[in-house]
């Protein structure tokens, strides 16, 4: 599936929907019920729900990133090579933050 | 009256420079281009576009004191001093405030600014009902001065790939339309990676479209029809 014209603009939108209300989801739990210690902070944050929307979180902000960062490439990098690097690189980068994520969830489930 | 003008002949000078002027405007110059006509008087170089000289026909597009307008509706009263006049921003050079039209009417084209209708002709005309004909107010007004698409940094780094908010609004004007039947094929053709979606919405064509009109939410119309048409 090519992600580009539309259907990037959509990926675009709908993970930023996403974004703002899990930050407002975690923003008001922490103003009504803050964590006393980082025991119970870590206890909630590995409850199953919130580790799925945490999940869910950081994958909308990696597609977020790569549409925005990639959008900002195309606008200013025309050389075809130097693009594909760029992009590359790029790609690589939020793949390793994605693989970073999953070890710190999967850490804090086990 | 003090102005600075960006000044430049190509068969004559090495680069472009400003140059100063100072004049005083008779009590009828209420318009820019009327003191810039005044002052082609004292120099005959100097150089402007410019035609219906009441904000019909879009030719005496300028950057004005660095926003883009035209010098036919723009009260001298409102202009701070030095007046700095400069041609469109990003469109190639012809003379001092002149430019090159040509890659601003290309896009234009590409959108087929004109009717696809293959039924069979009526005796008369094709009828729009009042509400239908309605959906074409704040787009068939363009007068493609170019102010908007000057002023875009979506166009000025993509000037050949992406449409730009001109063509954009008249893309719009004939996907709403509803004697056009090409609205499927209109859509498709903006939906890649550069004819629409490098609009970021900066909106500075809105911001300075001497028609009032606002090109930016006739792209976001048009992404519209794009969502509605691929459900």
């Amino acid at each position: 599936m090519v992600v580009t014209g539309l259907r990037a603009w959509l990926v675009q939108r709908a993970s930023a929907v996403y974004l703002l209300c899990y930050i407002v989801f975690v923003l008001v739990h922490i103003l009504l019920d803050p964590p006393t210690s980082y025991r119970a902070w870590r206890e909630w944050a590995s409850h199953p729900g919130v580790g799925i929307a945490s999940a869910v979180f950081f994958a909308a902000l990696l597609a977020h990133m790569w549409v925005g960062l990639r959008d900002v490439i195309i606008d200013y990098v025309h050389p075809i090579a130097v693009r594909a690097t760029v992009l590359a690189l790029l790609a690589l980068g939020l793949t390793g933050i994605g693989a970073w994520v999953l070890r710190i969830l999967w850490l804090s489930i086990g | 009256m003090k102005l600075s003008i960006f000044r430049y002949n190509p068969e004559r000078d090495k680069k472009p420079y400003m140059q100063d002027y100072e004049i005083e405007p008779e009590a009828t110059d209420r318009m820019l281009l009327d003191v810039i006509l005044r002052l082609k008087v004292q120099d005959d170089s100097l150089t402007i576009r410019k035609s219906c000289r009441e904000g019909v026909c879009g030719s005496d597009a300028i950057n004005i004191n660095g926003r883009n307008g035209l010098a036919c509706v723009t009260p001298v009263r409102t202009l701070k001093e030095p007046v700095v006049l400069r041609p469109l921003p990003s469109f190639p050079v012809i003379r001092d405030l002149v430019v090159d039209m040509t890659r601003f009417f290309k896009q234009y084209h590409s959108i087929k600014p004109y009717l696809i209708n293959d039924e069979p002709v009526p005796e008369k005309e094709r009828l729009q009902s009042p509400a239908e004909r309605e959906m074409l107010d704040g787009l068939y007004e363009c007068i493609l001065c170019a102010c908007c698409t000057s002023q875009c940094p979506s166009s000025w780094w993509n000037p050949d790939k992406f449409v730009g908010p001109a063509g954009l609004l008249q893309a719009e004007r004939f996907i709403v339309d509803s004697r056009d039947r090409a609205t499927q094929e209109r859509v498709d053709d903006l939906n890649d990676a550069y004819r629409l979606f490098r609009c970021r919405s900066i909106m500075n064509c809105t911001e300075v479209c001497p028609k009032a009109l606002a090109p930016s939410r006739a792209i976001e119309m048009i992404r519209l029809a794009m969502v509605k048409s691929s459900l």
